[in-house]
């Protein structure tokens, strides 16, 4: 790219050509005041505040749409342009309302601030404010558009980052103002309450609803708690606590200037009363508040009684999918050397684990090339997109952007979803299943492609193997069975076959697949795809797994499981146990231990005698809760470590109160692989501790005196261990994205490292359940996260009230004589539930949708506790169930 | 009376056939209005599917421009002149005059349809000032006794079309 050099203020300073005026003066430090820019957003050269003054010619000039250009001379503070921009504020100030003196927005409102920079405080002109009604009835955005200065950012940040259109101009001259259509409250709009529009609005016109008002004493940068993606957050803080949150607005970081509702206002249950602020234990049958040294040396004393006495596998360890990769690592190991057992797992376990495991393990075991994508950003790289399964629009909101952003950009986009999901509706094509029929669909799109003889040749011979008796399988496969199957005529997988043929393919598979009861032959089919497109984790294309929590590939990584070691090392591989023995000096012991569901299932034969959790609430996310209560109750000792009361914690025998993200220092693994670090921002409440120190404390009284040590030793550890955390590396793509860009796939040819297709495996065919008619898919809304233990406490999510209605279609409805608010009950073969239905249109005849998470997430009741990926399961996301009108 | 029931077929029908037609948003708003008199809200969600474009959006175009209008008109649409020919020649006047025999203040229409009163900044025919139109039809020179008779000849032809 070329360079220009120009002048500004006297200073030679240069830029790349294309840049702005405004860009050139940012660049070298100079600041330029801004009212209608943003880094991310097109400009549009609105507001006039950031003028310059052209030295040769005179003119005055909008810095932020004018480019550079070789050897200009601009003066940014010049008589002239002082004069003029004073007048601009002028002007705007003599249309703001009095209200402005006691604005929530009070210092950070920028227009307040230039007006005091530039001296103004009454503006001479005579006020003619442009009142309108204030509108706060929604919990999270209030709007006082008399404040607006139409600076379009709001607009522009809707249409260009979070792609929701829920705003835009209407009317005109002085009625302009940004609008819902039809000039709805927010609530009755397509909004999301995203606050996107709120962090970035300038003014006064946009601001949070909360109960803290006034300006947060400091500002603290963290991440966010709830999902994978891992936004960056802009805590503020008063009187140690979180008290409002926005985008942190930094530039390539995941989200920038974007959020979700439930990172940007779903983080008040921080401050909630039901926090654990004090350790407690169980007398006489309820808990009563201890001292710490009490509630340590009581778990510590039982959980090794129960060990000399029942022997080491009768501990289990559920680790946290929330809680950092030290906090996670530290547990694994006083779980193997401690206590000598692989009961370990996290509640990954429930939110795709065992399918991150699936690929990583059949393409990856030497670390040569790696099937995950990788960076979201990729996504805007890619040359087809096929979302199966997920609604990233409700589960990660934020990726979700990036994927509509791709669709507005042109990528074609395949969705298959029984649903007429947001990214559905926007895609070139939608295979519309039937629900859990995504095998078939999968290995039909396979035989399509290679019957079409386009596919990834060159990268097959020299990778791969076991294609040609795979391929054999392809060329004999039935595509009218499939057909029958999934539902979806030959010609439209034809369609969907056409987009993808020739491309590699970035994927995005979600819970649709991951919980389904065909989960593991469902992902060996789209392996075999990916391996047949050449589609490895380059250029955008690879697989993204939509994490649903905040380190679910973080306690994946740091070995919270059963199988595996730190670093994903298997356990059964003697080399790597032996590194890890030495540094851990103590023996592993070999078996595999227990899953999140083997625990369960050693509980209810009497063979689980403590169970040690932290930071997770399986009574409430698991499916089936009563059987999972009946089996937790069986269990003689169970320690809860968790930041609230919750539904396992009623059951624990000792409760030790833990430390949120932001309350505790540690590291994070997004969902791309990124290494975050967070810090203490606030302090944890009342007596509670990080989990770090916890897990240290009983370690210690355990008699392990080596596992009580620093997060910073234990980070090192880690980044001398494992390639994919070395150090310096806190904000860059681990080693394993790294190497897969980095290495030329064509060098290298190891026979012993060849990637094996697996074979067509097909799908029963089924004949149709004749009791219970419906299906019904159980799937998240964003306004929860996993099973909404914590945005079920958010005062502002709960103030919204969320409808958990039960989504029918227009057809079922008539048929039925079921219409909108009427009460159901839902009956599956294992439980029942009742609930309002609501009439929708982006569902088909016979399905049914059920959010989960609502209700202390009920939606479990009706799916059957199986091991995911097993044989018998019938999987988690759907199920058979019949509709009784209430 | 009322404003003719939207005849919502006619309305999809009308959207359908400019589908993923490049630009074509102002010709469809075009269309629409010449057809049912005005865009009527129940559209814009339809035009905005068809355009691929977010309903706000489409509803920010519709209210931008003074030419679409969001609200049933009636059958006669006055637009009297104020530019500042007119003015001189006391179209001030002629509007007031207009106001007091309808009984309609600028922007409102008659509860029975029949009549709408706009103005305009200029209607381009200052050399016959004051003027007005009436629907497509040019009315210069105008005085009282013309303005009476002009609307008299409109009330008249109620029911004809
Ligand atoms: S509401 Fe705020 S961001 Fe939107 S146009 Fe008005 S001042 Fe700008
Ligand atoms: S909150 Fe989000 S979705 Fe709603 S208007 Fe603002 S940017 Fe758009
Ligand atoms: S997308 Fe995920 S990480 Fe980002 S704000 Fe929403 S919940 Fe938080
Ligand atoms: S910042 Fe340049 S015109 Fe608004
Ligand atoms: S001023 Fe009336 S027509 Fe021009």
């Amino acid at each position: 790219m070329k360079t220009i050099t120009l002048t500004i203020n006297g200073e030679h300073v240069s830029c790349t050509e294309g840049s702005s005026l405004l860009e050139a003066a940012q660049g070298h430090g100079i600041k330029i005041p801004t009212l209608c820019h943003h880094h991310s957003l097109k400009p549009v050269g609105a507001c006039r505040m950031c003028l310059v003054e052209d030295e040769k010619t005179g003119r005055i000039i909008a810095s932020c749409v004018t480019p550079a250009a070789q050897k200009m001379s601009v003066l940014t503070e010049s008589p002239r342009v002082l004069k003029h921009r004073r007048n601009i504020v002028r002007l705007m100030m003599a249309e703001h309302p009095e209200s402005c003196i006691i604005c929530s927005k009070g210092n950070r409102c920028s227009l307040r601030q230039y007006a005091a920079e530039l001296g103004i405080g009454e503006t001479g002109l005579y006020p003619i404010p442009n009142y309108r009604n204030i509108e706060q009835a929604n919990p999270f955005i209030q709007r006082d558009l008399t404040k607006c200065i139409l600076c379009g950012k709001c607009i522009r940040a809707d249409h260009e980052l979070v792609v929701t259109g829920a705003i835009d101009y209407n009317m005109r001259g002085f009625d302009s103002r940004p609008s819902t259509l039809f000039d709805r409250p927010l609530e009755k709009s397509t909004c999301t309450f995203c606050g996107t529009c709120l962090s970035i609005c300038p003014t006064g016109a946009l601001s949070p609803v909360s109960i803290f008002v006034g300006t947060p004493e400091k500002e603290k940068l963290s991440f966010c708690g709830f999902c994978g993606v891992g936004c960056r957050l802009s805590l503020g803080i008063s009187d140690n606590q979180v008290v409002e949150v926005n985008p942190a607005h930094i530039k390539k970081s995941v989200n920038d200037a974007a959020l979700c509702v439930r990172g940007h206002f779903g983080h008040d249950f921080l401050n909630v009363k039901q926090r654990m602020t004090k350790p407690m234990i169980k007398k006489d049958g309820s808990l009563s508040s201890v001292s710490w040294a009490e509630a340590i040396e009581l778990v510590a004393d039982r959980l090794t009684q129960i060990k000399d006495k029942h022997g080491p596998d009768s501990i289990a360890f559920l680790g946290s999918s929330k809680c950092a990769n030290e906090e996670n690592y530290l547990f694994q190991k006083l779980a193997r050397i401690g206590f000598k057992t692989n009961n370990i797992d996290n509640g990954g376990y429930i939110s795709g684990r065992l399918m991150l495991d699936l690929i990583d393990t059949r393409t990856d075991p030497g670390r040569r090339f790696n099937f995950f994508a990788g960076t979201l950003s990729g996504l805007e790289m890619a040359e087809v997109i096929f979302i199966a399964g997920a609604d990233p629009s409700h589960s990660i909101p934020v990726a979700g952007y990036y994927l509509k952003r791709s669709v507005k950009n042109g990528t074609p986009v395949i969705v298959a979803d029984p649903r007429k999901t947001e990214m559905a509706g926007l895609a070139s094509v939608w295979l519309r299943l039937k629900p859990g029929s995504d095998l078939e669909l999968i290995n039909a799109l396979s035989a399509l492609i290679y019957r079409k003889n386009v596919y990834a040749d060159s990268f097959i011979k020299r990778f791969t193997r076991g294609f040609e008796k795979y391929s054999e399988s392809l060329s004999s496969y039935d595509l009218d069975r499939a057909a029958r199957i999934t539902g979806i005529s030959i010609q439209e997988m034809e369609r969907a076959a056409d987009l993808l043929v020739g491309k590699k393919i970035a994927f995005m598979v979600g819970d649709g697949i991951i919980k389904n009861r065909y989960g593991m032959e469902t992902g060996e089919a789209f392996l075999n795809l990916a391996l047949m497109t050449g589609s490895i984790g380059y250029g955008g294309a690879g697989f993204h797994f939509p994490a649903k929590e905040n380190n679910q590939v973080g306690a994946w990584d740091m070995g919270t499981v059963p199988d595996k070691l730190p670093g994903r090392q298997p356990l059964n591989d003697s080399l790597s146990r032996t590194s890890w023995e030495k540094l851990w000096g103590g023996e592993i012991p070999h078996e595999v231990g227990l899953d999140l569901c083997g625990m369960i299932e050693a509980a209810e034969q009497a063979k689980l005698k403590a169970l040690y959790i932290m930071g997770e609430n399986p009574l409430r996310s698991l499916p089936d809760r009563q059987r999972v209560l009946n089996a937790l109750e069986k269990i003689d000792f169970i320690v809860v470590q968790d930041i609230l009361n919750n539904e396992t914690s009623k059951l624990a025998d000792a409760v030790l109160p833990g430390a949120a993200f932001c309350e505790k220092k540690g590291t994070f693994t997004n969902m791309e692989g990124r290494l975050r670090s967070v810090s203490a921002v606030v302090e944890p409440p009342g007596d509670a501790k990080s989990d770090f120190e916890i897990i240290g404390l009983v370690a210690e009284k355990c008699g392990h005196t080596s596992l009580k040590c620093s997060v910073e030793s234990i980070r090192e550890e880690l980044s001398k261990r494992i390639p994919m955390y070395e150090k310096g590396r806190s904000n860059f793509h681990p080693v394993w994205i790294k190497e897969a860009i980095d290495s030329d796939p064509a060098e290298e040819d190891d026979r012993e490292r060849l990637i094996s297709f697996s074979q067509v495996v097909t799908a029963d065919e089924e004949e149709a359940d004749k009791e219970y008619l419906f299906t019904a898919i159980i799937g998240s809304k964003r306004c929860h996260l996993g099973s909404g233990t914590r945005t079920g406490y958010s005062p502002r999510i709960k103030a919204f009230n969320f409808s958990d209605a039960i989504e029918i279609s227009e057809q079922d409805s008539k048929d039925f004589g079921i219409s909108d608010g009427n009460k159901v009950r839902l009956v599956s073969r294992n439980g029942a539930i009742e609930r309002e239905v609501c009439v929708k249109k982006n569902i088909g005849r016979g399905m049914v949708f059920v959010p989960a998470a609502f209700n202390g997430n009920d939606a479990g009741l009706l799916i059957r506790l199986t091991k995911l990926f097993d044989s018998t399961s019938e999987g988690w996301n759907c199920c058979p169930v019949k509709l009784e009108k209430i | 009376m009322k404003p003719a029931e939207i005849d919502k077929e006619k309305l999809l029908s009308i959207i359908e056939a400019y589908r993923n037609k490049k630009w074509g948003l102002i010709p469809l708003l075009q269309a629409i209005q010449e057809e049912f008199g005005y865009v009527p809200p129940v559209a814009v969600e339809s035009v905005a599917d068809a355009m691929k474009m977010y309903p706000s959006h489409v509803q920010g175009v519709i209210t931008f421009y003074a030419g679409f209008s969001t609200e049933p008109k009636g059958r006669c649409v006055l637009k009297v002149c104020r530019g500042t020919a007119c003015h001189v020649k006391g179209g001030k006047s002629i509007l007031r005059m207009i106001q007091k025999d309808l009984g309609l203040k600028e922007g409102e229409t008659s509860i029975d349809y029949q009549f709408t009163l706009e103005t305009a900044a200029c209607l381009g025919a200052c050399f016959v000032a004051p003027a007005m139109m009436v629907n497509r039809d040019y009315f210069g020179k105008l005085s009282p006794p013309k303005v009476t008779s002009v609307l008299e000849q409109y009330r008249k032809d109620k029911g004809d079309n």
